[in-house]
């Protein structure tokens, strides 16, 4: 959709442009609050309704200036008052100013968009895609983790636009976007995507999302809306997403794991068990699926034995994986037209798929091989999906866990080889987390019981997460529970003991004035402290990252597994003592 | 393994405990919610008193022998599962579950599993599922405009709390179906009339979820409880101890095993017919260390404003 002809720059804006573009306002990192899509939320449904064909370009291209600008001051602003990154700010009011901002700006990227979106692996896909795409001399423009509602992507956008409603070097970027499970109808209506991956289908935040059926529906809307000029990269080991593809008219690229071997542990034994499917059955005639090889919950090589529909032919074959190292792993790839080695710098079978998923894409789009291979070798974890911070001796290592299959697959890749770890586990249950925590209780912690060095608990549900693990048969005196809060009750306890404490100590003072009472009186002091209910706790994650890290001997890794809330608050955390970067300073694409 | 189940295990040694066999119906199918805390903290609870729950899995097609079982335990599913676990339980295990139920089996269902015990359940589209109607009640699913009823929920039951997490579209009505509590905090059966849950003998449903049992130490206990009594006789020491005309569950069982190996381990209660042998849990449930338990239900009563409550909860310990 061409609006009308671009003004041509003059050299006052060209200086202007380089001023601007220094001051880094192309980094694109989420605001400190994440964002969190509400089903239906009418701000959302706005953007899909069909684009207005303005007989008056003039006038749309008006409107996208005021957009990007009262986007881009609110931004700034936000950035200034040190609020947060500014990116979401920034979609929020271009939105609010035009709602078809989205739609008048993708479509002036001539290298197209890539959607990545699925359960689990978005950040980490998206990541590698990048990598590869910037190996291979794209400019590549993301929206960041967290910002993957629309107004996250209309704030990637807004943030990379001039003043005149036109994306600035717009026919050298290629875009990708991760978007978010329940917002995709909306997004490929607003985006014109020429290729779309589904990693993967889990159960994930139920009072947020509903039941695993309705993000499924969402996603057949979004496919049922696609140019058939798109590619769709879907993994062809989750049923779920295999049979997105059947009936597409556009190309299909499979990925998949052929077979696993050699220090990743496929599924299996007693484990099997305790790991919840969330696709058992088979969508043409509702028998249950039979597996050949199961890798984890429903993925794997599945058959039905009713109908005969079963997992895809693979494009994109991965297979011979080789633990290197605790997070390298050498995977062979087959394709069509050669085989290849690549070595995946992150641990777990979880990102060979993020990986394989990578590889597709870059098929879809024909890069070559060797900026792909290279691309995820060099790949730099996100924050929270296993990077690296050095703190007096020790290293810390964040992976994040958000749902129960997540956090299997992370307990799996850590305790497998039966070292014993030092872990500190954070559990909220904000908004962008979901409510709801009754999936802890479908982690299969008993597969790491042994394996604690140490244990210290964090979060608003650290309670809940504590009596997760008694359950799981953890001894109570074997971890340290740091509650966000102490409860309101035992505040009061606490005081009422204090309270008497005092009454006492005046009325001995009063009775026997002079006398020495300070020597009898200590004791006394720490048995009442020890019996009260309150003591030795501590609450908050400053506190309880203290407790962890010293628990964790010099030269050791302390593994932090939190969930996405969780995650923030430990990056604050260690950004007040200095260990990294502010999030929105870090380098931006 | 902890050391509290470990000095169990001492006590083990001596005498055979005694076992509970719970049957849990359609895991594969129906374990959308944590269903399985409720399972977890079933077995602990008895472990930590040397008592032995043994879980048989019963999925779909698999025969309901009311007197195989001492508890049942139900759990809820997602839309699509529901309808073929509906017409099972109907055609294959209604009978089973009618006798155990009307026989006192305690049984614990929620969530979906509450709502087919009741008559019916309504969807928003499509034909309703036919319930078993132990409970006088009845589902319906206004659509996905009407909003769900989702969040944490406290209830007033049997002069005490309990807390979890609920989340469902379908409404439920009950006839003359007692309430299992009344609503403090939450929405509960309706979001209209305070009612939460059903009760029907020793059956209970409830759309308490989160894990419901881990945080509701009292109303675990509860279910271990009424199990033994039922299994072992009124007066349990002397139920079992003379045998006082009562037939041991595994008396009653053995007319009806199937399959042989399966009860092998099953051990055999005659040592505790020695007079002047104690086991505590056949006087009373050991009291145990619940401080984390109540601390965490007491965490749910706060963030509900239930201030007074969670003190109360907090106290009484």
């Amino acid at each position: 959709m061409q609006h009308d002809r671009p003004v041509r720059p003059t050299r006052r804006d060209a200086r202007k442009e380089r001023r601007v573009s220094s001051k880094k306002v192309t980094s694109t990192v989420e605001v400190g609050e994440p964002e969190t899509a509400q089903i239906d939320a009418p701000d959302e449904v706005q953007t899909s309704t069909p684009p207005r064909r303005i007989s008056t370009r003039a006038r749309s291209s008006l409107r996208a200036s005021l957009a990007v600008v009262g986007g881009r001051t609110a931004g700034a602003l936000s950035r200034r008052l040190l609020l947060g990154g500014g990116t979401s700010i920034a979609g929020v009011v271009a939105q609010r100013l035009y709602p078809d901002i989205i739609e008048h700006l993708s479509t002036q990227l001539q290298q197209g968009s890539i959607l990545v979106t699925g359960t689990n692996g978005k950040t980490t896909t998206s990541g590698f895609i990048a990598a590869i795409l910037r190996d291979a001399g794209l400019r590549v423009w993301r929206n960041r983790e967290g910002s993957n509602l629309l107004r996250g992507i209309a704030g990637a956008l807004v943030i990379r636009t001039q003043p005149n409603g036109r994306l600035r070097r717009a026919g050298q970027a290629i875009s990708i976007f991760e978007v978010d499970e329940a917002v995709m109808p909306q997004a490929v209506r607003v985006i014109p995507a020429r290729v779309v991956v589904f990693t993967n289908l889990f159960r994930d935040q139920l009072d947020r999302y509903g039941e695993v059926d309705s993000v499924l529906e969402r996603w057949q809307q979004a496919i049922a809306a696609l140019a058939p000029e798109t590619t769709l990269v879907l993994n062809a080991d989750d049923p779920t997403i295999a049979n997105l593809g059947r009936g597409f008219a556009g190309r299909v690229i499979y990925f998949g794991i052929e077979d696993s071997t050699q220090g990743v542990e496929r599924q299996g034994g007693a484990n099997d068990r305790h790991q919840v499917m969330d696709t058992r059955v088979c969508p043409n005639c509702g028998h249950e699926y039979s597996y050949t090889l199961r890798l984890y919950s429903h993925i794997g090589h599945y058959r039905c034995p009713n109908c005969g529909e079963g997992r895809p032919r693979v494009d994109v074959a991965g297979g011979d994986i080789e633990a290197i190292a605790f997070d390298r792993l050498r995977i062979q790839v087959e394709l069509p037209d050669r085989r290849g080695e690549i070595i995946v710098p992150l641990p777990g079978l979880y990102n060979v798929y993020n990986a394989l998923a990578a590889v597709a894409t870059a098929q879809a789009l024909e890069i070559a091989w060797e900026p792909t291979a290279s691309g995820i070798e060099q790949f730099k974890p996100a924050f929270g999906r296993g990077e690296r911070v050095q703190t007096e001796g020790r290293t810390i290592r964040m992976l994040l866990a958000k749902n129960p299959t997540g956090f299997n697959e992370v307990l799996r890749t850590l305790f497998t080889d039966g070292s014993k770890r030092h872990m500190l586990f954070v559990l909220n249950d904000n908004i962008a987390d979901g409510r709801d925590i009754s999936w802890i209780w479908d982690v299969d912690f008993e597969q790491a019981l042994p394996g604690f060095a140490s244990l210290t608990i964090a979060g608003t549900r650290a309670r809940d997460l504590a009596l997760r693990l008694k359950y799981a048969g953890l001894n109570a005196r074997e971890m340290t529970v740091a509650p966000s809060m102490p409860l309101r009750a035992e505040r009061q306890e606490m005081h009422a003991v204090s309270g008497q404490r005092r009454a006492r100590q005046a009325n001995r003072q009063r009775a026997a004035r002079g006398a020495t009472i300070a020597a009898e009186d200590a004791p006394l002091r720490t048995q009442e402290i020890a019996q009260g209910s309150t003591a030795e706790k501590v609450y908050g994650i400053a506190r309880a990252l203290d407790k962890a890290i010293s628990q964790t001997p010099e030269g050791e890794t302390l593994f932090v597994v939190p969930t996405y809330t969780g995650l923030l608050e430990v990056h604050h955390e260690l950004e007040r003592r200095g260990l990294t970067p502010h999030y929105w300073e870090e380098t931006g694409p | 393994m902890t050391e509290q189940s470990e000095e169990q295990e001492g006590q083990k040694n001596i005498i055979p405990p005694i076992t509970l066999t719970l049957g849990h119906l359609y895991p594969d199918q129906l374990n959308l919610y944590g269903d399985r805390g409720n399972i977890l903290t079933l077995q602990q609870r008895c472990r930590w008193r040397g008592i032995q729950l043994r879980v048989v899995e019963l999925g779909i097609g698999d025969a309901l022998d009311p007197d195989a079982y001492d508890l049942l335990f139900i759990g809820g599913g997602q839309d699509r599962d529901q309808a073929p676990v509906a017409q099972d339980l109907y055609e294959t295990k209604s009978i089973g579950l009618w006798a155990a139920i009307e026989d006192d089996m305690p049984v614990l269902a929620v969530c979906g599993g509450y709502q087919l015990l009741a008559h019916y359940y309504r969807p928003a589209s499509g034909s309703d599922l036919k319930g078993l109607g132990v409970f006088d009640a009845w589902t319906i699913h206004r659509g996905a405009r009407a909003p769900r009823c989702i969040g944490d929920i406290a209830i007033q039951w049997n002069g005490q709390t309990l807390v979890g997490f609920e989340n469902h579209g379908g409404q439920t009505y009950l006839g003359t179906a007692k309430p299992l509590g009344k609503v403090l905090k939450g929405y509960g059966n309706n979001a209209q009339d305070g009612t939460e849950g059903a009760s029907y003998r020793n059956a209970f449903g409830t759309y308490l979820h989160g894990s419901l049992l881990p945080k509701n130490p009292h109303f675990a206990d509860h279910l271990i409880e009424l199990a033994l009594k039922r299994s072992y006789g009124l007066n349990w020491r002397e139920g079992l101890g003379t045998m006082n005309g009562a037939k041991t569950p595994d008396e009653q069982r053995n007319g009806t095993i199937t399959s042989p190996e399966e009860w092998k381990e099953l051990p055999i209660p005659e040592s505790v017919k020695k007079p002047g042998v104690t086991i505590d849990p056949l006087v009373k449930l050991m009291s145990l260390d619940d401080s984390l338990e109540w601390e965490a239900h007491s965490a749910i009563l706060e963030r509900l404003g239930l201030h007074n409550a969670a003190s109360a909860v907090l106290r009484s310990r």
